[in-house]
């Protein structure tokens, strides 16, 4: 390993350097300490070296760099102000070779180097006078060679010392892998990048590795350090729907096979997961991947034991759901009971309010010896996430008859429920990691990745689209649009089987006879209102 | 994606219906076409009848364990046992919680009666401190509903916040719940022809005027601080206004503290309120009485294991779960151990556990056991070389030995609970119940002041004669009537020796202080004379320091003879092995933490991220299995995605994104996507992470996203 000897190499003649300078107070002249010193750099060195992106550029330069070192540097020691010297040392090391080194060639070598401040990196200056007391601390009793009657002291002197020496290294790391890269002087193209390098450490290009996520949180969340590049998506053809789902058809995932065997290692569990509803709990299968299939096959295990029993399956990813959907669905799931359900409805006049429906649903359903399960795709759905429906759920959950099992597809689902619903549900969690896809139904891709880019609004299609837009039409629009489904719908019929083995040939209706159609049906009065209206 | 089309297609419609009711005929429909080819969807008008369904018992089995091997029986015998001992344990917790309220539902029984006499002119209010745990407040307020309606005749209404986000959302509920609960006819509003809107407290009044129910509401509001203060005082208002026509007594259940309660309603309204305050029992000793009962008590079959009760009980009182979570645990831990552990059918009482139950199966995983292990090594050791061998290879002997192990178990248990009983009873130790029960199992009873588990050494040693007598008499009494909440009988009668030591230990010290009161003195042992006497004595201004050996009487030294033999008794009566010393334990301990904090305690944060930083873990791929955590260009597009999501900084250029995915995964790479194919995944997965919330849109940049979760 030439290039970590090479990294060893270099500090050592600027280190008994620098003890050889009078000026600094804390310095004391020492050869003893030196080796000691060397030694301990040596070992944070070749871990950092490692982990480093850096490394590349290492390779390619040290031979150069090494020179520069050599050479340069006693010319630039002399002009270092004393105060910066026993701090700013590592870092002025690797600030030799780089440009900077060669601006200050023009000038007169004794004056102090503009930029000697900002050396040292933010990260020591906390640790400078400590380190600097260590430091002493430890070289003092080498001096004095006397037996150390406290070792616990110098332990924590010398922890002290070599964690800020570790860091350094770091830093000097860092700051050596920019500085690298600047270096080359032949291209003069990399100039105003190397003006940016004037303040290393600004923006350090390698973030620190295994940072708690706390941690990293605060870290990336730096002000300042939200440096991202200018490009954008502009060059890039976005997808359309079409697009999207033809290429999505011809896609094969490569884990398949994988994902399939995922899944019936799951689906051993539902044996498991019916004795736990049957005991009063609710399940909840949370972890990556759609879980629909999942729950779907658990339906179907479910009502092959329990034939007797009810399943009502909910889609808590489909945006339209109401509480009134749940119910509806619930109440068609019993059977029918004209005495409690309808008229309590209504007999409270207006709009049934949902709670009263919910009492009215249970104590029919205490009056059936029937179990209902509830099994609820994607609790933390959109639709699902408001406290009201929860407390609805989680009411239901809590009766006996009921059984409730759910899934969750986001990491944050547990803040959905307050200790009480918490207790309602009663719920037990699996970790049901599928990896499968999400299908159209649970995740509309384009939109989804549109919407967050910022490009386009929502899709206007779907079924609120489609009302949205006849909800704003004029009357007669309306009838004329429903005559001219209705008669398309005639039309395929008709032409039946041919047109769809064709592949979806258009089907044509006539003009003329849409006219008279509407005529007929006092849609419009004359051919040029019939226009008008079409064109709407 | 490679899921059958097929049996795609049969879901799709029910796919983007919000709710709809399964139906398995579809389902058993779409599997039979699952395997045959897509055809078309047929529509059969209604099944013929439902299978005959073999299994058509009320719940289904356990399955059958030993990879299948065990025997109906066994799977059977697993089940019933589960069945009939949960119950019992069950509702042991229900009395014990039940009991726990009863003192506050007399107090505010009575509170509410007296209020109802004494005309004050207010609306009389009880301010019941139910602490923080609102779970727990729902079996309280459903039997304050039973008494209170019993005992006052009025209608009770329980009004939580969500219940009752406005003023006329609350009197709705009241109106409503005041008339449903009372009579089957439900419609009275309209007696007198006369409609009332269902927010209108006269339709109330004439409601119960017509049923001739006493004109008196009991409105309780559970978690009285979420409701909205204003809502709070325009509903008190509102029932003073009313209280010439019906009488409305109100209940709050408070969280916090009756102060700042009041601080929150207006002073006008706090004045018309007549009040009174009242503690519900402490979670804490609730707790203490559930585990007594339900745990530690005799009625358990199933032992929870020193481990995961203490973890379990920390629970409790670091995150203030409510016994209902510890309920629930406790049913858990009963289910774990009887669905999984073939082993549980030992449980069974003699008369159901036939010999011929034991398969060869049962027989070699007793002998895979640690205590199995640890019991032929002891045997081994105190030179029973022979009962050791026939352990190891005969199966008729390890069966015989096997059977003998459940009287050894309850008499184990027995002797543990009633030492137990009597340290509490002792009233030396400090700790709490549930920790000597914790020490007791884990380490077993040892009073020995050194090593011991429950060093009650030095405290016998010290005692003085009056102490000592009313010990004695409290272990007497301890003997003579057991401990109802453990579910112990007294053992008057097996304890002859015991109780007849102890009884003559009494005479004799009740002897010893009559003499020496006699003679003057006080009664003392060597043990709590000697250490406080130190006598200084100043000779030639030099300090001197002599301990007294202070000259003990006849009487002292017979009552320390006497302390000496209570010691050696009670060594003897307080001894106890761990529960883990035991031959088979594992058959009726569970001890196992790892289910438990599964499905308790999930941690969706890091399965998420372990799955997507780590998907080999899951999938057992061969392709990913060498990233080894790191970024392959084989994982999933979303796993690919996470990695660079994790190293990107809080605001991600997407166009860099992208093109860093599509340097790994492009053409050059080995996997070798198109262009566009490409962009169909990256569009996948960056949909996927938005909807895990991992990122939003950004507006500071063009096609930036922020980045919302450190995992």
């Amino acid at each position: 390993m030439v290039r970590r000897k090479l990294a060893i190499e270099a500090p050592e003649p600027r280190v008994s350097r620098k003890r050889e300078l009078p000026n600094d107070p804390y310095e004391v002249p020492d050869e003893a300490d030196t080796p000691k010193r060397r030694r301990r750099r040596l070992e944070p060195k070749s871990t950092v070296h490692s982990g480093i992106n850096g490394e590349i550029d290492w390779d390619n330069d040290d031979v150069g760099e090494r020179s520069a070192v050599v050479q340069e540097s006693p010319t630039k020691r002399r002009g270092r102000p004393p105060k910066s010297a026993a701090t700013a040392t590592p870092n002025g090391q690797t600030a030799t070779p780089s440009t900077r080194g060669q601006r200050i060639f023009a000038e007169t070598p004794l004056k102090p180097r503009p930029d000697g401040i900002d050396t040292p990196s933010r990260r020591t200056i906390a640790d400078r006078s400590a380190r600097k007391k260590s430091a002493r601390a430890l070289i003092d009793r080498v001096i004095g060679g006397a037996v150390s009657d406290d070792e616990v002291e110098e332990d924590i002197a010398r922890e002290i010392y070599e964690s800020s020496a570790n860091e350094e290294e770091d830093a000097e790391e860092d700051e050596q892998g920019d500085q690298d890269e600047g270096q080359h002087p032949t291209t003069p193209s990399k100039s105003p990048g190397r003006k940016r390098r004037a303040h290393p450490r600004k923006r350090s290009p390698t973030p620190p590795r295994e940072l708690p996520p706390h941690e990293q949180y605060f870290y990336q969340n730096k002000p300042g350090l939200a440096k991202t590049s200018n490009n954008t998506l502009s060059t890039l053809d976005l997808l359309t729907h079409d697009e999207y789902f033809s290429v999505l058809r011809q896609l094969q995932d490569p884990h398949a096979a994988d994902v399939d065997f995922l899944q019936s290692l799951h689906a051993q569990s539902f044996p498991q997961w019916a004795f736990e509803l049957s005991q009063g709990f609710s399940t909840c299968l949370y972890g990556y991947g759609s879980k629909r299939r999942l729950l779907h096959n658990f339906a179907t295990y479910l009502s092959s034991q329990h034939p007797t029993h009810r399943i009502v399956i909910i889609n808590g990813y489909v945006r339209t759901l109401t509480a009134r959907d749940i119910l509806s669905t619930l109440a068609t799931a019993l059977p029918s009971s004209p005495a409690s359900s309808n008229s309590t409805n209504s007999g409270g006049g207006g709009a049934p309010h949902p709670s009263s429906t919910v009492g009215a649903l249970l104590t029919h359903l205490s009056s059936t010896p029937i179990t209902l399960t509830i099994l609820i795709n994607s609790i933390d759905g959109p639709p699902l996430r408001k406290p009201a429906l929860q407390s609805l759920l989680s009411h239901l959950a809590a009766h006996p008859q009921i059984r409730l099992a759910c899934t969750a597809d986001t990491p944050d689902f547990p803040l959905l429920w307050d200790a009480g619903q918490r207790a309602a549900f009663n719920f037990l969690f699996h970790d049901c990691t599928t990896f499968a896809a999400f299908a159209p139904c649970e995740l509309e891709v384009v939109d989804e990745v549109h919407e967050l880019l910022g490009r386009r609004a929502r899709r206007a299609g779907g079924k609120e689209g489609v009302v949205f837009v006849l909800r704003s039409l004029p009357e007669n629009a309306r009838a004329l649009f429903r005559l001219l489904a209705g008669e398309v719908l005639v039309a395929m019929d008709e032409q039946g089987g041919a047109a769809a083995a064709a592949g979806g040939e258009e089907v044509g209706v006539e003009y003329r006879m849409v006219y008279n159609r509407a005529v007929e049906e006092f849609i419009c009065s004359s051919e040029m209102a019939f226009r008008t209206l079409l064109k709407e | 994606m490679t899921e059958s089309e097929g049996g795609r297609m049969q879901f799709e419609e029910d796919d983007h219906r919000a709710a709809f009711v399964f139906s398995n005929l579809r389902a058993e429909d779409a599997a039979a076409k699952h395997s045959s080819r897509p055809a078309k969807r047929r529509k059969v008008a209604r099944p013929d009848a439902p299978k005959p369904q073999a299994v058509a018992e009320a719940e289904a089995s356990f399955p059958p364990l030993f990879d299948g091997a065990e025997s109906p029986d066994a799977v059977r015998l697993r089940k019933e046992l589960f069945e009939t001992s949960w119950p019992i344990v069950e509702d042991g917790i229900q009395h014990v919680l039940r009991e726990a309220n009863r003192t506050t539902l007399d107090e505010v029984t009575s509170f509410l009666q007296r209020a109802a006499e004494a005309k004050t002119g207010k609306i009389a209010a009880g301010f019941i401190i139910t602490g923080p745990n609102i779970a727990s407040q729902d079996l309280l307020f459903e039997q304050l509903a039973e008494t209170l309606s019993a005992a006052t005749q009025a209608s009770f209404v329980r009004l939580r916040a969500a219940d009752a986000p406005n003023l006329k959302a609350a009197l709705k509920k009241i109106i409503r719940d005041a008339t449903t609960g009372r009579s089957e006819d439900g419609d009275g509003m309209d007696a007198e022809g006369r409609k009332y809107l269902d927010y209108d407290l006269e339709g109330l009044l004439a409601f119960l005027a017509q049923h001739q129910l006493p004109l008196r509401v009991i409105v309780s509001f559970q978690d009285s601080e979420a409701f909205e203060s204003g809502l709070l005082s325009d509903l008190i208002a509102l029932f003073h206004s009313w209280r010439d026509r019906i009488q409305f007594d109100v209940l709050f259940g408070i969280a916090t503290s009756v102060e700042l309660f009041e601080a929150r309603l207006l002073k006008s309204t706090a004045r018309q309120l007549y009040g009174a305050q009242f503690d519900v029992v402490q979670a804490d000793s609730v707790l203490e009485s559930v585990i007594k009962s339900a745990v530690a008590g005799t009625r358990a079959t199933l032992r929870i294991g020193p481990s995961l009760l203490r973890s379990l009980v920390e629970r409790q009182q670091g995150q203030a779960a409510g016994v209902q979570a510890f309920i629930s645990s406790l049913k858990y831990a009963y289910m774990c151990h009887f669905y999984a552990n073939p082993l549980s059918v030992l449980l069974a009482g003699d008369d159901r556990l036939q010999p011929t139950l034991l398969q060869p199966e049962h027989i070699e995983a007793v002998r895979t056991l640690d205590s199995f292990q640890s019991h032929v090594e002891a045997a081994v050791e105190a030179r029973q070389l022979n009962h050791a061998q026939s352990l190891i290879e005969d199966d008729q002997y390890l069966a015989t030995q096997i059977l003998r192990q459940a009287q050894k178990r309850q008499a184990y248990l027995l002797h543990l609970l009633r030492s137990l009983h009597l340290v509490q009873c002792t009233g030396l130790s400090t700790a709490s119940f549930v920790e000597l029960y914790i020490s007791a199992l884990s380490g077993g009873i040892d009073i020995e002041q050194a090593s011991g588990t429950v060093p009650l050494e030095d405290a016998i040693k010290r005692l003085n004669p009056g102490d000592f007598l009313s010990l004695v008499g409290r272990l007497l009494s301890a003997v003579r009537t057991g401990s109802s909440e453990l579910g112990l009988r007294g053992w008057e009668a097996e304890a002859e020796e015991l109780v007849g030591a102890l009884g003559e230990l009494r005479d004799e010290v009740e002897g010893l202080v009559e003499r020496s009161k006699s003679n003057g003195a006080t009664l003392k042992s060597k043990y709590s004379a000697q250490s406080r006497i130190l006598r200084t004595t100043v000779v030639a201004q030099k300090v001197q320091l002599s301990r007294d050996t202070a000259t003990l009487t006849e009487e002292d030294k017979a009552y320390t003879k006497a302390v000496d033999t209570l010691l050696e008794l009670a060594s003897q009566a307080l001894h106890c092995d761990p529960i883990e010393s035991l031959f088979l334990h594992e058959a009726w301990v569970f001890d196992s933490k790892a289910p438990y904090r599964d499905v308790f305690v999930p941690a969706p944060g890091a399965t998420f991220d372990r799955a997507l930083s780590r998907p080999q873990d899951y999938l057992a791929c061969a392709c990913c299995s060498k990233a080894n955590g790191g970024l392959a260009s084989t994982l999933p597009t979303t796993a690919i995605l996470y990695h660079l999501y994790t190293e990107a900084g809080a605001l991600i250029n997407v166009a860099d994104l992208w093109s860093a995915y599509y340097a790994l995964v492009g053409d050059e790479s080995d996997v070798g996507l198109d262009e566009r194919s490409a962009l169909v995944c990256f569009y996948r997965g960056l949909a996927e992470l938005r909807m895990m919330g991992f990122v939003k849109q950004s507006r500071k940049k063009a096609d930036h996203v922020a980045k919302l979760k450190w995992l």
